[in-house]
Formats: C-alpha cells, structure tokens, sequence
C-alpha cells in the first residue's frame, strides 16, 4: 500500500517550478479575459430572453453548473480507484476534495440559477427537472461529507465514503429517466448542443460560454491540486511530529 | 454454491433466530408504520379526499413505508456491531454470503410489512385500486429497492458514529429516484393506467441496486 509518508520528508523552503507559476498566471488572466468578454465583448441585447441585459449570468452560472458534475464525477473515479487499486490515501483524499469543490460549485451554480429564474421567470425556484437534480447532488454529496465526518479511522472513512461515492454515481442516471416524465416542461433553454447536435447560440456568447467552461475546469483542477496537497501536507507534519 | 446457498440461508435463519428473541425490528417496523398511517388518515379527515386530492395518496403510503423501514431496516447491522458479533459473522460466513442472508431478511421484513400496511391504508384513506395486480407488482418490487437499498446503507453506518440519524441522511437521497417510480406506478395501478416503462424503470433499479451493493459490499463489510 502506498502512502505520502513514502515522499521525502516536508521541505519549508520548497517553491513551486516556474512552469507551474506561468499556468498559473495564464489561469487568471484566461479568467480575467472571459469575465471581460461576458460583459464587454458579447452583443448588448440577446434576444430570447426576458431581460436582454441580464443573460450575462448565463457565462458564469453554466461552467459552475457543468464543474460541479464534473468534480461529482471525478470524485467518483477516484472513488473506484481507491477501491480497485490498494486504497492510496491519495485517492481517497482526492475523491474528498473534488466533494468539497464540487459542492462548493454546485451552490453557486443554484444561488446564480436562482437569481437568473427570478430574473427570467419570476420566481427563484419552479421544481425544474434541472433544478431538481441539483437539489439531489447538493443532498447527495453533503451526506457523503456527513458520512465522513461520523467515522474516525482513515482506513474505514476511505473504503465507507468511497462504496457510498460509487452507489450513488451508480443510481443517478435513474434520475435522468424519471425527472423529464415528471416534469415535462423545463423552463431551461436547450441546451448549447442539443439532440440534434447542432449549435443554438450566437457565435460570440458561445466563444464566451465554453472559454468559461474552459477556464473554471482548469480552475477547478488548480484548486483540487493546491487543496489535495495541502491535506497530504498537513497530514505528513502530523505525522512526523508524532514519530 | 451449494455452501453458498448454506450460508446465505444460515445468515438469513441467524436473523430471524435474533429477531424472534426480542421482536425488536418488527415490533419498531409495524409500530411506527400504524402510529404514521393513523396520523395520516387523522389528518386527512372522515370524509378522506376528493378525486383530485386522491393524487397525493400513493405518494404518502410510500412516505409512510420508507419511514417505517429507516426505523428498523438498520438493525440488521447495527445489532451485529453492538453485540460484537460483526468478527465472528465474518469468519463464519463469505461477505456475499452475508449480504444476500442481510437482503433475504430485511426483504421479509418489508414485504411482511408491506402486507400489514397496505390493505390498512386503502382502508383508512378510503382508496379504491382499479389495477390490484399492478398494485402488487409496485409493493413488490418498490420492497425490494426499498430492501437493497437499506442493507448496503445500514452496512455502511453500523461503523459509524451517530448511527440512528446517519441512516436517514444517507439512504434518503438513493431512494429519491426509487421512491418517484413506485410512486408513479402505484398512482397509475390506483388510476388503472398502463405503466409496464415505469414497472421496468424500477426492477432495472431494484437490480442495479442490488448487483452494485453486492459488489460493493466486500469493500464496505472487510476491515
């Protein structure tokens, strides 16, 4: 089994590679370009919609929604992986994290969702399919932090938290059959691709959209990274100060 | 196999042995699911609902099921952990074993429930039932995603802290999509709709349920 008490022993004095600060600063100036574009660059008035002006919350509230699943996704992967291959500490804390950021996301994509449906449709919340499922991803996955936090030992918090992780990937699609026949009619646009894979969008607000996709993956990679080391870090300073 | 079939039967004789020597599970399943189904009714009223109210129905007998279960579905494992015998059920018996034993248990207890229950509540709420047999079919198989569910959830909190309330938390959101279908077809087997996608939907749940707590259950039950 392998662990990061394996690595060398912590370093104060260690700085990050200078590739790794150039990613960096391209992240937010990528970011910093997308926020610029969302309320500068894309056309004044959309039409379609009920305020013209107010679209805008489209750029940020679909990568947050669409981060969300991913992180959900990625912590179950990691899930599997902690499973299937020797029960790393690695894994699992990093199914953990992609958890917290997941959720984290997925409430300012039901907060900026909710303000654009007030906006919009008159109402914060209606029971859209899509809201819906949200709703079950935010109870889903604080339940998963619940069911961490109730259990002491690493070893039997990973292996736990991890069977449950995979369950409930595995009972989600069973969501996508029941939610559109109970409610049919979703007040949310079709989607950017849709059945029939064409593209519905003006071709500035789609540039704008998916370069904010883009960036708020690369955001939320950036940010699993820092956090899964700094856990493993403050996990190997206890340790060694335990020895 | 045969051992196997042994086993699991053993796992399952084991349970019903302990159960039948406080009645603890069963005296908590029926209690609690009469005390719930008299509140309801209480709350409903004599004169129960109009055709439009009727709509709602099936949505509170399944509400009253699920919370007569997560009162006493957990049991199966939370007795093993507390009487420390959760070491010698291991050695005993291979985990596939124990998890199909578990299953075959909690599934008596629901479906003996599910019997006790459901001709009380047409009664009470004064619901007619123009498809019985699809009514059937809805308990049936609804007991069985209820039971599946229930036996990999309540593997999972036995090791942990807090266990009463942590069963709640965790079952509810995998029961979300299970508790919409049987829902929707217990409404159409009291309507005498025609619902075999919606009867299909659920047994595809009640055997993903069941094949992924099988196979996750090694992970969850060995140390």
């Amino acid at each position: 089994m392998t662990t990061h008490l394996d690595a060398p022993p912590v370093s104060p004095a260690a700085k990050p590679a200078a590739w790794k600060t150039l990613l960096a600063w391209l992240l937010w100036g990528w970011l910093g370009l997308v926020i610029g574009a969302a309320f500068l660059w894309v056309p004044a008035q959309a039409a379609g919609f009920q305020n013209p002006i107010a679209y805008r919350i489209l750029f940020f509230h679909v990568p947050t929604a669409w981060v969300s699943f991913l992180a959900f996704l990625a912590a179950g992967v990691w899930s599997i992986l902690y499973l299937a291959r020797g029960r790393g500490r690695r894994h699992d804390l990093a199914a953990a994290v992609a958890v917290e950021l997941g959720l984290a996301y997925c409430v300012l994509a039901t907060l900026t969702g909710s303000v654009w449906s007030r906006i919009e449709w008159g109402a914060f919340w209606n029971w859209d399919p899509r809201q819906t499922s949200i709703v079950i991803a935010l109870v889903f996955y604080a339940a998963y932090l619940v069911l961490r936090g109730a259990i002491e030992d690493d070893q039997t918090r990973g292996r736990l938290a991890a069977a449950y992780a995979v369950l409930g990937l595995v009972v989600a699609p069973f969501l996508y059959f029941v939610l559109p026949r109970m409610m049919p009619y979703s007040l949310h646009p079709e989607p950017v691709v849709n059945a029939e894979a064409s593209v519905d969008m003006e071709n500035r607000m789609l540039t704008v959209l998916l370069a904010g996709a883009v960036g708020f993956t690369a955001l939320f990679f950036w940010m699993h990274n820092l956090a899964l080391r700094s856990r493993l870090l403050a996990e190997r300073l206890e340790e060694e100060a335990h020895l | 196999m045969s051992n196997w079939l042994a086993e699991t039967y053993a796992v399952f004789a084991k349970d019903w042995k302990s159960e039948a020597r406080n009645l603890y599970a069963l005296n908590t399943l029926a209690l609690f699911a009469i005390t719930t189904l008299v509140l309801v009714s209480v709350g409903l009223g004599p004169m129960g609902v109009d055709a439009a109210g009727a709509q709602v129905l099936p949505f509170l007998l399944w509400i009253v099921l699920l919370f007569a279960t997560s009162a006493g579905l957990p049991r199966a494992f939370v007795q093993e952990e507390e009487t420390h015998t959760a070491t010698a059920l291991r050695l005993a018996a291979r985990p596939s074993a124990v998890f199909w034993g578990k299953l075959a248990f909690s599934l008596s207890l629901t479906w003996g429930l599910e019997i006790l229950v459901a001709p009380l509540f047409l009664a009470m709420v004064q619901l007619e039932v123009a498809s019985p047999g699809q009514f059937v079919a809805a308990l049936a198989a609804g007991g069985f995603g209820l039971a599946a569910a229930s036996t990999v959830i309540a593997a999972i909190i036995a090791q942990a802290r807090g266990r009463s309330t942590l069963f709640a938390v965790l079952s509810f959101p995998i029961l979300i999509p299970l508790l919409l279908l049987v829902v929707e077809l217990t409404r159409d087997a009291v309507g005498g709709f025609a619902s075999d996608a919606v009867l299909r939907q659920l047994l595809l749940y009640d055997g993903t349920v069941a094949v992924a707590g099988a196979m996750l259950f090694p992970a969850i039950w060995n140390p």
